[in-house]
């Protein structure tokens, strides 16, 4: 167990007293829980099968084919259509099927009609399908999914790139300072897209790839800060202090300032995390992020704008954008306030 | 302070050295310039001409386009050429449209000036009563409720609700027109209809360009109208008996304003460049889909033209929010 220090309790129940940003907090943390265990929700899999005495278990297991349940093909069980197979039936056999019953990657598509089709609760579409007839739902919550993941991967590298290198401007300062303000300018002028493109003229780019390229561009903003920070807390007597008493540069960064600029750290950080997941969504809007078939709220948008009729494509996204990112800024706006209370007088 | 400002001016020099030469470098390793586009132009022909040799240009004339586009020389020298051109105001050829890159930016910068000025002037004009109000109605409904709106706008970056007004207001309820910056018959016109044309095309548009800016500014106004409320100078000045409104309107106001004026030096980038991702969305020809255009066309010339502009822009901005914060705070010293 983790003992906390008192000031980090302190400051735990003072963000739990500001109820906008702690249940969004709560909110986001559901979200993303949920998210993480997607597979349960909305999946083409069947949750449980009972057929002829035996429990099958498909969402985490490999695929079973047809033939296992007395279907007469070999490959991956369509649990819909045995679903429904099993209901005429009218035997002991059951499938549970999961609320939302397709996958973010199949179409499902109809004989008479072409899809986009609009939000229809009997065909458990119920945020519609896509212009592929993909169910939207699906597809919102897995590209949730990886937005997240994605935008927590890339506030760990630029605050890792970030706090070392803005640490050690602000603490040795001087020509190493200067030369990494120059360097640091040119680098946040170069127009990040147009890298983006080029890479991915090059190779397709993946998941890594772009978390990398992302954050190559993005440690500038919080080295700054950490390097204006890390100035004004050198200047503090208790660092002279401890210099006097000759403790080593490594000991002062790491002992002393990183701990007492921690505040900051924080309080960036849910605003990092709205930053990332509104690059990741613009990238995948304009077609250079993550390759087709990943499910993302970008390119789920850029289907919305193509075709403005299927107005549940672009409305889901943008309420779900909204949902996030607003849950996401309260969160933060909370953190701020816990760690930085400002007390106002008021006057009557 | 004349000394740092001086010190700072020359300190772009070699931030642009740097900024240039970086993209330039870049633009000589990607796939996919001028010289292969042709050559893969001559090879449709080719195919279509149905005679399929391996190579459909030869040798020399290769040799011939690449001097043409200046690829022939090692990217030092070019790079230097470029610069000695750039510096006699000359920013050379798009390779795709072939006009002069500077006529091409000319033409576009009167349309981002237009969005650019427009949202500025309703920001201000909207955020400073806003944000007065709300800090004085701390904590009541009327903050609460706009508190909420306002993060709203500050949940959704711009574009994204450009994508969600058309959807609404063009598509589904025709209200509004589906893009661009002018109607198609607009040449028929009388001037009045064109007027009330280019308002028509403009009123989405520029609600997605403000919702990004609009909250950062009321807070920031609201914010520190309640520090300054709640400093000593205006407890001194309400015991004195002077009244509430004269503290806030004569003392609290003005020193409220000060941050508000030296983000304008920041605005200043934005106001000439627009954004491209908002412009995309609604198909406007302004700097930002030009740039975008560019890039992804590999139009070299262009995008370094662009890039030169952009880049002075935003380092000139830099400075001029800081002299802005030296004139209006007298405490402050740059050394």
């Amino acid at each position: 167990m983790i003992t906390l220090s008192p000031e980090i309790k302190k400051k735990i129940n003072r963000f739990k007293s500001i109820k906008r940003g702690y249940y969004s907090f709560l909110i986001i943390s559901i979200m993303i829980i949920l998210s993480l265990s997607a597979e349960l929700f909305i999946n083409s899999k069947a949750l449980m099968v009972y057929y002829n005495g035996n429990f099958y278990f498909p969402t985490y297991q490999d695929m079973i084919p047809g033939k296992v349940f007395g279907l007469d093909y070999d490959y991956e069980t369509n649990y819909r259509d045995l679903h429904i197979k099993f209901k005429l039936d009218e035997n002991s056999n059951f499938v549970v099927m999961p609320i939302v019953p397709y996958n973010a990657f199949e179409n499902d598509l109809k004989d008479d009609r072409f899809p986009p089709f609009p939000p229809s609760i009997k065909d458990k579409h119920f945020f519609g399908t896509d212009n592929i007839g993909r169910d939207v739902f699906a597809r919102l919550v897995y590209g949730f999914r990886i937005a997240i993941v994605f935008s927590l991967g890339l506030l760990i590298l630029n605050y890792s790139i970030g706090i070392s290198i803005g640490c050690s401007m602000g603490y040795f300062g001087g020509k190493f300072d200067l030369f990494f303000q120059r360097i640091l300018e040119i680098w946040s002028n170069i127009p990040f897209l147009y890298v983006i493109i080029i890479i991915s003229s090059i190779i397709v780019p993946n998941f890594m790839i772009l978390l990398l390229v992302m954050a190559f561009f993005q440690w500038i903003q919080i080295t700054w800060v950490m390097r204006t920070v890390t100035y004004k807390e050198k200047e503090r007597e208790y660092i002279l202090a401890v210099r006097s008493l000759g403790a080593s540069h490594m000991r002062i960064i790491f002992k002393h300032i990183i701990p007492n600029t921690i505040s900051i750290i924080v309080t960036y950080a849910p605003f990092a995390i709205s930053g990332g997941i509104v690059a990741l969504t613009s990238l995948d809007y304009l077609g250079f992020g993550l390759p087709a078939p990943i499910p993302s709220w970008g390119e789920l948008l850029s289907q919305g704008w193509q075709n403005m009729d299927a107005w549940w494509i672009s409305a889901s996204v943008v309420a779900s954008l909204i949902i996030t990112l607003m849950t996401v800024t309260f969160t933060g706006e909370g953190i701020r306030e816990a760690f930085d209370p400002k007390l106002y007088s008021i006057y009557e | 302070m004349t000394a740092y400002f001086i010190r700072r001016l020359l300190l772009i020099i070699p931030t642009f050295i740097g900024i240039t030469i970086m993209v330039f470098t870049i633009t000589r390793f990607v796939p996919g310039g001028p010289v292969e586009r042709i050559i893969a132009n001559a090879r449709q022909m080719q195919t279509a001409n149905q005679n399929i040799g391996d190579q459909p240009l030869s040798e020399d004339q290769i040799n011939m386009l690449k001097e043409y586009y200046g690829f022939d020389k090692p990217i030092l020298t070019s790079y230097i050429d470029w610069l000695f051109k750039v510096l006699k105001g000359d920013l050379g050829r798009s390779t795709r449209y072939y006009d002069s890159v500077l006529s091409m930016i000319i033409e576009r910068i009167p349309i981002s000036l237009y969005f650019g000025i427009l949202s500025m002037i309703l920001i201000y004009g909207v955020c400073i009563p806003l944000g007065i109000s709300k800090a004085i109605k701390h904590k009541s409904g009327f903050d609460n409720i706009t508190s909420i709106i306002i993060f709203i706008g500050y949940a959704i970056p711009g574009w994204v609700a450009g994508v969600f007004l058309l959807v609404l207001f063009a598509s589904k309820l025709n209200i509004f027109p589906l893009g661009g910056f002018s109607s198609d018959m607009s040449f028929e016109m009388s001037f009045l209809e064109k007027v009330i044309d280019i308002i028509w095309h403009t009123i989405l548009p520029l609600i997605a360009y403000m919702i990004g800016s609009f909250t950062v500014m009321t807070l920031l106004m609201k914010n520190t109208l309640m520090d300054n409320l709640s400093s000593d100078y205006i407890r001194t000045a309400i015991a004195k008996g002077l009244s509430f409104k004269k503290a806030v309107f004569r003392h609290a106001l003005q020193n409220s304003l000060i941050p508000i004026a030296t983000s304008f030096g920041n605005n200043i980038s934005i106001l000439l460049m627009g954004s491209f991702l908002i412009e995309k969305v609604f198909n406007i020809n302004g700097m930002g889909l030009l740039g975008y255009e560019s890039v992804v066309d590999r139009d070299y010339p262009v995008v370094m033209g662009i890039l030169v502009i952009s880049s002075l822009l935003f380092m000139i901005g830099n400075i001029l929010s800081d002299i802005c914060v030296a004139i209006v705070d007298p405490r402050v010293r740059f050394k």
